[in-house]
């Protein structure tokens, strides 16, 4: 596959550091992404920058909670099929691309639940072939998916559940705090928001991570590690790679950046010239980082603790 | 923008406040999502003032955070502080949440009906939508799950509280009576408090009723801005309790200063 490279360590285990470039050559048009993070926290922005520079097509994004990330893929035309529970930009609205490519018709979206994702996601990472869960009985959401959701009963106690059947995934992204060259993997603190739901359940997991640091540090507290390196395919160290949404303790979302962007969506004119110059335009992550205000902008959002 | 209660030094949304945080007690076991800025503020303002044992889990993940102030997001880093643990969506939310060790949630919708169930998924078909919503979230989850559902609506009008949902993105009391008992699900919506109103729920029908009036507010005016009959209750109206000197104070100094919970009145 383009870009996969395979380094033979002196260790003899596989090297799994690619740049950012390569790491989104492994997603192929038409496949299935699923993307970690919840709404405004931990959203593999850099990545997804990454594939609508890379034209990707046709994919299928599966994204539990989310909001700009998904905005960003619609709007770069990468999407064709979208399974949520939710995208939004929460106090300051609706994600204007989503929206106007639902009403549309641009995309297709299969509205789930959060939990009915979990249990589709488990289903798949776990070879079942349905996880039975109470969630979404008497809504609407079970009827637009009745094959995937479906509607039972216990054969003893009569009871009604929802078998929720499996999810798979080729390509798994997570933003995470740390990662050595062989690919485990820190979320330091362990705020998972549903990340190992998506990953167990890929093909390929990709983590972008704030840094990489020695194999060493790992051996030395094994107690924080969230992913060990053979659930991990590759790593790719990007610094602020969650950028505008938060990674927690680090830094928080950019709330100014939501609301310049909200702001331009109004108009297409305007909204194509803040696309230019402030998502799609930069090259690297850290021109993207510089279009948007460069240390000042980080400044703003480096998390401060009361 | 929230409304002055005239001759009186509170306004509409400290009062649906403090009219949610009187529904809680030590048994409280929480949690919020996105925008949710009304029942965060009585949360909080019940664990300060007459239920010091009430669980709170701030964007469901920050149990018993007490922060300083609120930030932009309800589901963000921003509310977390002092928190006694940073809890796992798979592991520990789902299982408290379906465990029914958290028992209460609070949610709105774009639309609500009578039973008390709610649309945040589309305006309009489902496959042609007028508006396409964000989505229900975890709302058809945990709307089966939690057996004490309050329902909380800023902007008290036709076009929210509506005869017929468009789409059912979470559950109240379904289709009235014991549907919900028959789909095997506990509890249901306890009420639902507006910038005109409380809302209970009538005890067979489960059709909403009116409980009590803000200061100012008169039936006609809920009638008019209810797309259903509202049920009236037996005898007199009573006016929705004044919020005392202390909760005002408690919620404007401790809870929010910075009176982040107006963005919901934008």
């Amino acid at each position: 596959m383009a870009g996969w490279r395979r380094v033979k360590m002196d260790t003899g285990k596989v090297k799994k550091i690619l740049d950012i470039k390569e790491a989104a050559a492994l997603v192929t048009d038409g496949g299935t992404v699923a993307l970690g993070g919840l709404s405004m926290n931990s959203l593999p922005m850099a990545f997804v920058r990454e594939l609508i520079r890379q034209e990707k097509k046709d994919l299928t994004v599966v994204a539990i909670v989310n909001g700009m990330a998904v905005d960003w893929l619609v709007a770069a035309g990468c999407v064709r099929r979208l399974i949520t529970g939710l995208v939004s930009f929460e106090g300051l609205g609706l994600a204007p691309n989503f929206r106007r490519a639902a009403e549309s018709g641009q995309i297709k979206v299969d509205e789930y639940s959060e939990y009915l994702l979990i249990a589709r996601l488990r289903a798949a990472a776990t070879n079942l072939p349905f996880i039975p869960t109470k969630a979404g009985l008497g809504t609407d959401i079970l009827a637009l998916h009745p094959e995937t959701t479906r509607l039972e009963s216990d054969a003893v106690t009569g009871e009604l559940y929802v078998a929720c059947t499996p999810l798979p995934v080729d390509v798994a992204i997570v933003h995470a705090h740390a990662a050595d060259r062989f690919g485990n993997v820190r979320v330091d603190p362990k705020l998972l928001w549903m990340d190992n739901e998506i990953s167990n359940a890929a093909a390929k997991t990709i983590v972008t991570v704030e840094e990489i640091i020695p194999h060493q540090d790992f051996v030395a507290e094994p107690h924080r590690t969230t992913y060990p390196g053979f659930v991990v395919d590759a790593v790719a160290e990007v610094p602020w790679g969650a950028y505008p949404t938060s990674c927690f303790p680090k830094y928080t979302h950019d709330n100014a950046f939501f609301a310049a962007y909200s702001d331009a969506a109004r108009a297409p004119e305007r909204f194509q010239a803040f696309w230019s110059e402030r998502v799609a335009g930069p090259d690297t992550h850290a021109s993207f980082m510089k279009a948007n205000g460069g240390d000042d902008a980080v400044a703003c959002i480096l998390r401060r603790v009361v | 923008m929230s409304r002055k209660i005239a001759g009186a030094d509170y306004t509409v949304d400290e009062l649906m406040v403090v009219a949610l945080s009187r529904q809680f007690d030590n048994s409280t076991r929480a949690f919020n999502g996105a925008v949710s800025f009304i029942p965060v503020c009585a949360y909080l303002l019940a664990r300060k003032t007459h239920a010091p044992e009430l669980v709170w889990a701030a964007s469901s993940i920050a149990i018993d955070a007490d922060p300083p102030q609120l930030g932009e997001s309800t589901l963000s880093d921003s509310i977390w502080d002092k928190a006694v643990m940073l809890s796992n969506s798979p592991f520990d939310f789902w299982a408290y949440a379906q465990g029914m060790r958290y028992n209460t949630f609070a949610f709105r919708g774009a639309q609500i009906d009578r039973f008390g169930n709610v649309n945040n998924t589309v305006i309009g078909s489902y496959d042609k939508p007028k508006v396409r919503l964000p989505g229900g979230g975890g709302m058809a989850d945990l709307s089966c799950m939690i057996p004490n559902i309050f329902l909380w609506s800023t902007t008290h009008n036709p076009k929210i509280f509506v005869d017929k949902l468009d789409f059912r993105s979470g559950i109240g009391w379904g289709d009235g009576g014991r549907h919900r008992e028959k789909l095997g699900l506990p509890g249901g919506p306890r009420l639902c408090v507006t910038n005109l109103c409380v809302m209970d729920f009538h005890p067979d029908s489960k059709a909403m009723r009116l409980k009590s009036l803000h200061p100012g507010v008169a039936v006609e005016d809920v009638q008019a801005a209810t797309g259903f009959a509202v049920l009236l209750p037996d005898g007199d109206i009573p006016v929705t309790d004044a919020p005392s000197e202390e909760e005002l104070r408690i919620l404007r100094q401790e809870v929010d200063p910075t009176s982040m919970r107006l963005q919901e009145f934008q």
